[in-house]
């Protein structure tokens, strides 16, 4: 989560952190509920078969938050910046939970531009009647319920606050504040999305860690029912992060994916 | 100096054992503890009170807090509606609808003007910024509600004194193409405005704007540095002195015969801290927006660290579950004792923090009862309110 050992990118004028990782086809990562961790296990994993572009988004990590930038529709027409900026005709564009949903957005948009689309434990659409919400309210939430929900195993992978360095806890509080920024209300997710996701023409794969209590794997499924010809699958031992309680199997997933 | 009496309508009915099982009694829990009967009983007992203070010619201030035992006043505009009604003499304050909490201002701008016509002209218009579990209740986006709170007062003015016909308002945060308003208000060119902040940078804009700047609990100390932030915002735009008409304080007040009735019924205010401000961990430290990123260090361990940051509304909270009556009277939360005492300590307070002209009484809380509420709020009417009003605004440097 430090910054020290990122790389900056600008896109008209907006300044982003990215770390970037591994070679081969590129793949832009688009990060979730936190910033990617440079420490990741997954990132030197999944580097292996991808070269890894993952910017924070602005708000997050140690990418600036412009004052009047302050919707997912700023995010969803910046990354469309980022692919027209990239030096690649095509990229796998790869999104992790609320990363998902702006990768979602992305495809409907722009998937020309798209190689392939990985969605991981996605945010975005809204699926059940409207008492039954989709996505666990992290905000409303008691902390210890986000946590049992949001990990298979918490007392191994959930992060300890009292062990994190000040600069640590600093970024987590930018991420929160970001995060309820864009993501407030409707809550998690656009009303008008779920129509449109017909329109991705990109081989699609809806990753989604069997344990997931924040979006559960029924979500993910029906998510992938609406994206013609998309492959759902699950992983087992893995919450909310698959990439993270499940580095391996989210990495031969996702690799396997991009080689067929 | 005026003063003005205030009862939040809390709810203390809740069996002791469900308040320590739960960890909140904001927000979450659940209203099947809240008999529509007693609340009945205590919204009778409250609005005779309000109405007693208009026979004694003691102003009146309507509160909003929302769901939970603190307060039953999540619908401030009905209150405000009986007060500018039923009462005929005192002016009326609404501290405040939560504005940002609205999702159109225009419609809290005309509940505003048809209480003051109501009134002919006694209503007096005061905003609270907000936050914690009042977030979670309103839907409320905790992280830019200081953008909308100044959005919605500014659209708020020109509704009340824009009398031309239809005006287009596309901010921000609101939009609304047509707004005009019937009744437009009695007081000209509006009511007047209050604003309750603490932190500099909210009291320096309500200094700018020239509102009624009014600290709750704060002490001392907050205060004076409150006071004084919205003072020095005005020198710095080069606006003219105010005087301490400017300026408000509330606190629990209570007044018995003797200085030990009014310290132990008055004690009994101090359920406000002591009980009604457990708030969950996501309503308060973990809230997005409540506290600046880089003080995280500080709220987030579940250890502290030594730090000496200034304290945040939720520490604040969390220091004041604790109190005693003697560390609340000496912190200038609590004044509380016979009319001699009760004065000084006002009068203490007042030159602690530079001087203010408006003394907000949190006059009734907790198990207080009906008749003793009454009972304190005719000796305060009776001896304090008289020697207060002998103190006349003064600039203040």
């Amino acid at each position: 989560m430090g910054s020290s050992t990122a790389e900056r990118l600008s896109v008209r004028g907006i300044d982003l952190e990215v770390t970037r990782r591994g070679a081969g086809p590129p793949a832009l990562l688009l990060h979730g509920l936190q910033n990617v961790d440079p420490r990741a296990r997954f990132l030197d994993l999944l580097g292996r078969h991808a070269e890894i572009i993952a910017p924070s988004h602005p708000g997050f990590g140690g990418s600036p938050r412009p004052a009047d930038f302050e919707t997912v529709y700023d995010l969803v027409r910046l990354y469309l910046e980022v692919l027209e900026s990239l030096p690649y005709d095509t990229v796998t564009l790869i999104g992790l939970s609320f990363g998902g949903w702006l990768a979602a957005e992305i495809a409907v948009a722009c998937g020309h531009r798209l190689d392939r689309l990985v969605l991981v434990n996605a945010l975005g659409i809204k699926i059940s009647d409207r008492e039954t919400p989709d996505i666990l309210d992290v905000f409303n939430t008691s902390p210890a319920e986000v946590r049992r929900r949001t990990w298979h195993d918490p007392s191994r992978w959930a992060p300890d606050h009292d062990a994190m360095s000040d600069e640590e806890l600093v970024v987590r509080a930018r991420n929160w504040d970001a995060l309820c920024l864009y993501g407030w209300h409707p809550y998690m997710y656009n009303p008008r999305l779920k129509r449109w996701l017909g329109r991705i023409g990109v081989p699609t794969l809806v990753l989604w860690g069997a344990s997931d209590g924040v979006v559960t794997p029924a979500y993910g499924r029906a998510y992938s029912g609406l994206i013609p010809g998309s492959r759902f699958q699950l992983i087992e031992g893995a919450g909310h992060h698959p990439e993270i309680e499940q580095a391996e199997a989210f990495v031969d997933a996702v690799a396997r994916f991009l080689e067929r | 100096m005026d003063a003005w009496w205030q009862c939040e309508v809390p709810y203390p009915f809740v069996p002791q054992g469900i308040l320590d099982a739960t960890d909140s009694v904001r927000a979450s829990l659940p209203n099947k503890y809240c008999d529509p009967k007693i609340a009945a009983d205590l919204f009778e007992q409250v609005i005779d009170e309000f109405l007693l203070c208009d026979d004694l010619g003691l102003n009146v201030l309507a509160v909003e807090h929302h769901a939970g035992i603190n307060s039953l006043l999540g619908a401030n505009p009905v209150l405000l509606g009986i007060l500018a009604r039923q009462t005929r003499q005192v002016r009326i304050l609404s501290l405040g609808t939560l504005i940002s909490l609205r999702q159109d201002p225009v419609r809290a701008a005309e509940e505003y003007a048809t209480a003051d016509v109501i009134s002919r002209g006694r209503l007096e218009i005061g905003f609270v910024k907000s936050g914690g579990s009042e977030m979670a209740s309103n839907n409320a986006n905790p992280v830019n509600n200081i953008e909308r709170y100044w959005e919605a007062i500014d659209l708020i003015t020109k509704a009340l004194s824009h009398h031309e016909g239809p005006f287009s308002w596309e901010g921000k945060h609101y939009t609304h193409r047509h707004v005009n308003i019937w009744p437009r208000p009695w007081q000209q060119p509006h009511p007047r405005l209050w604003s309750a902040t603490g932190d500099p940078d909210t009291a320096a804009e309500v200094g700018r704007r020239g509102m009624v700047h009014v600290l709750i609990l704060r002490g001392p100390e907050g205060t004076r540095r409150a006071y004084a932030a919205h003072r020095q915002a005005r020198a710095e735009a080069g606006l003219p002195k105010v005087t301490t008409d400017n300026f408000a304080y509330a606190a629990f007040v209570y007044v018995g015969d003797t200085d030990e009735e009014g310290l132990r019924v008055g004690g009994k205010l101090l359920w406000f801290l002591h009980t009604s401000l457990k708030s969950a961990p996501q309503y308060s430290r973990f809230l997005p927006g409540t506290v600046p990123p880089h003080l995280a260090p500080q709220v987030y361990r579940t250890v502290p660290t030594s730090g000496t940051a200034t304290l945040s509304a939720n520490q604040n909270a969390a220091r004041l579950t604790s109190i005693t009556a003697a560390q609340a009277q000496a912190q200038g939360i609590l004044f509380a004792g016979n009319p001699d005492t009760v004065y000084r300590q006002i009068m203490e307070f007042y030159d602690k923090v530079g001087g203010f002209g408006h003394l907000s009484l949190v006059g009734r809380s907790g198990f207080m009862t009906h008749a003793e509420s009454e009972k304190g709020i005719r000796l305060f009417a009776r001896e304090v309110l008289p020697r207060l009003r002998e103190i006349k605004p003064v600039t203040v440097d």
